[in-house]
């Protein structure tokens, strides 16, 4: 029986009511008004006493009677009576005496007192075509339900069925959007525990960074100094929303404080691990790598519940080790006791690098991994860059990889680099300037640092080791030379033993204006090296009666100038 | 590392670095030339103030005598330094092409 079928039979008069009925149903309703609206107008229209409108509840396979005049709500089998029989045959029932049908169920009418005559039982089916419920509609007031009723209340039906499926999207939407609304929150709270400033630490450098995904993921880091140690956490809790997001900030804000009051590694990482098997639900977990790093001797002891792979470049090798994870997941359940954790240690010009799946598992559009492999690659090929510079680097290789595809999951990068260094020491003797010269070119190419520095640090190196020969000759047998990287650029310390104070830093610039005939070469590497490089410092120990003197270089400043760039001295134009 | 290269009448070539261990060496070769000089600097990547000293040594003695030191090929790392030393304004250079 279809819509057309029957429309061409209504009156001018039937179509106004029904479009009156659909501009009232176009509002903005709430479902019980909704149906109350819907009702209402099928009584007026079918002039009939009483009406309802059952929805199908399809996880209890019951009708379910949210509203009828005077009736309270009722649940009945699906499959029963009228209902189940237009719900099979997805057609319209018209019972002219309903006492008379086998089918008709008189329950309702018992509880309620009322006597049903006859009866209109319309199937209400959503866009997609599935059964939604049915209207009826009762004891038309002067007899019995004709097919113009019929009619008429095909069409109200359908104004029904599309009336209930707009408010289930419209509350769907609300719910959505409370939904947003709380993830938005819940993001704002995981992201703002995190550290808002990088660990400062002499010879290290650290960086962190997360970058969330569009839906709420659960990752979460921590760098923080804990006496002589320097707290190292990288987090992902499982799945997405709001539950792993506060999760991980919890786990985060445990942690914190275990070591904070404390806890030794293993203690802190067991009560953690206990206390969230105790609150979150049994189906969720975080891997996390939970580490502490002695600063001093270099060393990082850690456990990692299920996170991996833990990257350990090494400047020595040039490449990475992986360690495994000591245990499983934390929150997975509740332990009495933990196998030890692992350990390794920092070489000079080491990185380690923990980055959550959103890295090792961002897919391009073929759906390949970015994988450990690239991760490697990158560190490998830049891990002479400042630690931030370097994490930069990992996203912009991320994102060259992904080539559009969007991140499905949190990002999140932790970083620690111990700053290279090394150390020898050089005869006073002009003869060492070679062996100079390879040391630090053997250090530049050891730790990938920028070579564009190398010219400018040779340059102060041997103005100030020539200086020490020539002033110096009764000085110590050999001069000690230690070079490290800094973040961006390089630090070197010449130490000299037995010798005289002699600030370099105070000697007065060459005239570099004179006539040619008034020239003299004395005094012009010192009066160079001061407008070259980006500080330039002398401590003398009288006790020792040793001298040192330190400079640094930087290459963000000299992106052109092949090194540091020159500096104007106040008197440089005298 | 440094070669030094006399290539013809009134040019040498110096390549490499020109620091406090091979400037005697340098100035040893320098002394020897007379008259207007091109000392072509296109190999040189590295001069410190005993190189320069070298270099003013040998313009002083040039000038006396009429010649002079004319400096073809100098990076942009040397003239750097030419310029913080005023050496811009002794000898005669010719930047790198």
């Amino acid at each position: 029986m279809s819509l057309r079928h029957h429309l061409h039979r209504l009156s001018i008069d039937d179509v106004e009511l029904i479009l009156a009925v659909t501009s009232k149903l176009a509002a903005p309703f709430d479902l019980t008004t909704m149906l109350a609206e819907v009702v209402e107008a099928a009584k007026h229209v079918l002039h009939a006493e009483r009406g309802s409108v059952w929805l199908y509840d399809a996880a209890t396979d019951e009708m379910v009677l949210r509203i009828a005049t005077g009736i309270a709500p009722v649940r009945v089998p699906a499959g029963v009576g009228f209902l189940g029989a237009c719900a099979r045959e997805r057609r319209i029932l018209n019972i002219p005496d309903c006492y008379a049908d086998e089918r008709f169920n008189p329950e309702v009418d018992l509880a309620s007192g009322y006597r049903t005559r006859c009866m209109l039982t319309l199937p209400l089916v959503d866009h997609k075509d599935a059964f939604v419920g049915a209207m009826q509609v009762l004891n038309k007031i002067d007899g019995v339900f004709d097919q113009k009723d019929e009619s008429l209340a095909v069409v109200l039906a359908a104004q029904c069925a599309v009336a209930i499926q707009r408010t289930h999207m419209t509350e769907a939407a609300i719910e959505g959007e409370k939904l947003r609304h709380e993830l938005e929150t819940a993001r704002r709270v995981q992201m703002s525990t995190l550290p808002a400033a990088m660990p400062m630490v002499a010879g290290y450098d650290f960086h962190g960074m997360s970058r969330p995904a569009e839906q709420t993921g659960g990752d979460t880091f921590d760098l923080a100094v804990i006496g002589q140690d320097v707290l190292v956490v990288l987090g992902d809790a499982t799945g997405h929303g709001i539950a792993p997001a506060l999760s991980v900030t919890q786990m985060q804000a445990m942690l914190r404080m275990a070591f904070r009051l404390g806890a030794d590694l293993d203690t802190a990482f067991l009560a953690t691990n206990n206390q969230l098997a105790e609150t979150m639900a049994d189906d969720r977990f975080i891997t996390a790598f939970v580490g502490l790093l002695d600063t001093a001797r270099h060393r990082v002891r850690f456990h990692s519940g299920g996170q991996a792979p833990i990257l350990h470049f090494r400047a020595e090798a040039g490449a990475c080790t992986r360690s495994n994870p000591t245990t499983f997941p934390l929150a997975a359940m509740p332990l009495k006791s933990l196998r030890p954790g692992a350990a390794f240690d920092l070489a000079p010009g080491d990185v380690l690098a923990l980055l959550s799946d959103g890295i090792f598992e961002y897919c391009n559009a073929a759906y390949e991994q970015f994988g450990e492999r690239r991760v490697e690659q990158v560190i490998a090929e830049h891990r002479g860059l400042p630690m931030a510079a370097l994490a930069s680097r990992l996203l912009t290789a991320v994102g060259e990889f992904a080539d559009g595809a969007p991140q499905e999951d949190d990002i999140t990068i932790v970083l620690v680099k111990r700053e290279a260094a090394a150390h020898e020491s050089f005869a006073r003797t002009f003869d060492s300037l070679p062996a100079l010269v390879a040391f630090t070119s053997a250090f530049f190419a050891r730790h990938s640092v920028n070579r564009a520095l190398l010219n400018t640090l040779d340059l102060a190196l041997e103005e100030l080791f020539t200086n020490m020969v020539k002033y110096s000759p009764g000085g110590a047998p050999q001069v000690d030379v230690d070079i490290a990287t800094v973040a961006g650029g390089v630090e070197v310390v010449l130490t000299d033993y037995d010798v005289d104070f002699f600030d370099v830093t105070r000697v007065p610039d060459a005239d570099v204006n004179l006539p040619i005939e008034q020239r003299r070469p004395g005094g012009l590497g010192l009066h160079l090296i001061r407008r070259m490089l980006d500080s330039l410092d002398y401590r003398y120990s009288e006790a020792e009666r040793r001298s040192q003197t330190w400079f640094r270089m930087n290459a963000a400043e000299s992106p052109g100038s092949g090194g540091a760039t020159p500096r104007e001295g106040p008197d440089a134009h005298d | 590392m440094l070669t030094i290269d006399g290539k013809g009448p009134g040019v040498v070539a110096l390549a490499g670095r020109l620091d406090a261990a091979e400037s005697p060496r340098a100035q040893a070769a320098l002394d020897a030339v007379h008259g207007i000089v091109n000392l072509d600097c296109t190999g040189l990547e590295y001069i410190s103030s005993a190189g320069l000293g070298v270099l003013l040594k040998t313009q002083k003695r040039l000038l006396a005598a009429n010649g002079k030191l004319r400096l073809t090929g100098v990076n942009r790392q040397l003239q750097d330094i030419f310029m913080y030393s005023g050496f811009d304004q002794i000898l005669e250079i010719e930047p790198v092409r």
